[in-house]
């Protein structure tokens, strides 16, 4: 635990020397509300949910496309030396869970700002976003330490984890409209049952295979 | 799979391959040419209101009204033995006849409006059902006698048609046939996927890069058979739910599934060099089949859905699929299967050729 907890720390370190890192989401996370807000012009609840995800979803994609990019080759080929791949794989988890977290806190105060409260029931909202946060963590930082072995690791990213989020992204859109109060289902726990599901089946796949992956 | 080295000699079909031929044979000619059984179209006029006489122009197709018509009984059933049989039935010619009712003005249940089913038995053409053909308005005024007519009558001595023969279901229609050909391809393309997924398998134990061509072979059918699969169920949605596209769960849900395969074949041709292709495609392709049990599996039965086996919807079996279906059904499913294997090795043997060129 240690261990991975230096790695995180690395990882923050490096985030934090560099400025613009940061600053760079939140400015994406800005703009992106503003273009879909001059857009709308207003938000009503069920629109509120659905911009919501939808830009926490690109930007997601966008913080997490570094994750492995930052590194040199060599410092990889030094840290697998040291580390096991699983040390590795949970401390990028960890550092890209904080990240979207930021991303989720940020943008909920950005459109609480530009389009106002619509939250019938803001301890879901808050429940569903930290389930977000550390599936699509987990689900992207896979699928970026793949898309890193390729020409176009961008593109690849994208194209890869996209279709992959959408069976985590059904059931968080679900859970948006119960906290948004737009939808006359009164039970929850059925889509938490089935989101906790997807995502111990996307971390169980992801412990198994990210070893493998990894050794190249 | 053998090995592309030795040479095989042509002639030599193996026997499961002569199977899968005479399989689809047998599903081409018995899915497209075996009649389906008399049924009712439409009855109109579709609404009326209780406590007055109901003359019901009926439609029939396959039927055969000029034949016997004297012995064409018809009823109006509400629900189990609550029924009203038709006072006088009139043929027109083989596809049209007139039925005429007595509606009761009090009904043994209380509703806003009654849905009444027409039920029409024929010696030769046996008994048909239109679910739904009448609604009927409350009477303004009732009269508590009549309330014995409803039990006056029973539903008797139905003939049964017999031969080989689908059954006719009203919005399905002829398209019923479509059965054999739609879901035979998502059973082959999840078996191919398997089998990749398998392959993938193999190559993450043992690192053979023969594994990871076979498993591509695969994959790359399975996408065909998919593709091939949303086309058929676009198709069958045009004539049932009257557009190509409704955005229903299982359509989108399979569309991704479709997506989530291409993005794989994206990933290998982004990558140069082999062992480094074969095993990212091994991790992914292993990754992906777990991920579509619940996008294929789960998310569509827990939604609202227009399709079959989903939202409530009652799945295969029960009505739709009856034992003259099964017959043609299982052996449809079995066939594909076995093509979509045969296809998948054919692919697989083509690439290793290209690569020794």
């Amino acid at each position: 635990m240690g261990r991975i907890w230096n790695l995180v720390s690395t990882e923050a370190r490096i985030e934090l020397r560099e400025r613009f890192a940061l600053a760079g989401i939140l400015l994406y996370v800005l703009s992106s509300s503003f273009i879909v807000f001059s857009i709308w012009r207003q938000l009503p609840a069920r629109e509120w949910g659905l911009t919501f995800w939808v830009i926490f979803l690109f930007s997601s994609l966008m913080a997490v496309l570094k994750t492995f990019g930052r590194e040199s080759e060599g410092r990889y080929f030094y840290y697998y030396t040291l580390y096991h791949p699983l040390e590795l794989f949970a401390a990028k988890v960890l550092y890209n869970a904080v990240l979207l977290i930021f991303i989720f806190f940020s943008l909920w105060f950005v459109l609480f700002v530009m389009a106002g409260n619509h939250m019938v029931r803001g301890w879901w909202f808050l429940v569903t976003g930290l389930i977000a946060s550390v599936g699509l963590s987990i689900l992207l930082t896979l699928i970026s330490s793949i898309a890193i072995k390729t020409q176009q690791n961008a593109s690849m990213t994208a194209i890869l984890a996209l279709p992959l989020m959408i069976p985590i992204l059904i059931n968080l859109l679900r859970l948006t409209s119960y906290s948004l109060g737009t939808t006359p289902d009164q039970n929850p726990w059925n889509e938490v049952t089935l989101l906790a599901s997807i995502v111990s089946l996307v971390t169980a796949m992801s412990l198994w295979l990210f070893p493998y992956l990894w050794r190249s | 799979m053998q090995n592309p080295s030795q040479p095989t000699k042509p002639s030599s079909i193996a026997l499961w391959k002569w199977a899968a031929i005479i399989i689809l044979v047998y599903v081409f000619i018995a899915g497209w040419f075996v009649p389906l059984k008399p049924g009712i179209i439409e009855a109109s006029p579709d609404r009326t209101i209780a406590g007055d006489q109901l003359i019901l122009a009926v439609k029939g197709y396959n039927s055969h009204f000029m034949k016997d018509p004297d012995q064409i009984r018809a009823w109006m059933r509400l629900k189990g033995d609550t029924v009203i049989k038709a006072l006088h039935v009139e043929v027109v010619d083989d596809r049209h006849l007139r039925a005429s009712f007595y509606i009761p003005s009090v009904f043994p249940i209380k509703q806003d409006a009654y849905p009444l089913t027409l039920i029409l038995d024929h010696p030769t053409d046996g008994s048909s059902v239109l679910p739904n053909a009448v609604f009927v308005t409350p009477a303004a005024v009732e009269d508590p006698a009549e309330m014995g007519l409803w039990t006056r009558d029973k539903i008797d001595h139905i003939h049964k048609l017999e031969g080989f023969r689908y059954p006719f279901r009203n919005i399905l229609a002829e398209t019923i046939r479509n059965t054999y050909f739609h879901v035979p391809m998502w059973f082959t393309m999840i078996i191919l996927f398997g089998i990749s997924a398998w392959y993938s398998l193999k190559y993450y134990r043992q690192g053979l890069i023969i594994d990871d061509n076979i498993s591509t072979a695969f994959v790359k059918v399975g996408l065909v058979f998919g593709m091939l699969g949303l086309v058929t169920g676009m198709l069958w949605a045009k004539n049932t739910w009257n557009a190509y596209w409704s955005w229903d769960v299982k359509q989108n849900m399979s569309a991704i599934a479709l997506l989530i395969y291409s993005a794989l074949m994206v990933l290998r041709s982004s990558i140069e060099d082999d062992m480094q292709k074969a095993r990212l495609s091994a991790g992914y392709n292993m990754f992906a089949f777990v991920l579509l049990i619940p996008l294929l599996f789960i998310i569509p039965r827990m939604t609202d859905s227009l399709h079959p086996g989903n939202g409530g919807n009652p799945a295969m079996g029960g009505e739709d699929l009856d034992n003259t279906m099964r017959m043609v059904f299982y052996p449809a499913v079995i066939g594909w299967v076995l093509l979509g294997i045969w296809i998948s090795q054919l692919v697989y043997r083509v690439d290793i050729l290209k690569r020794n060129q």
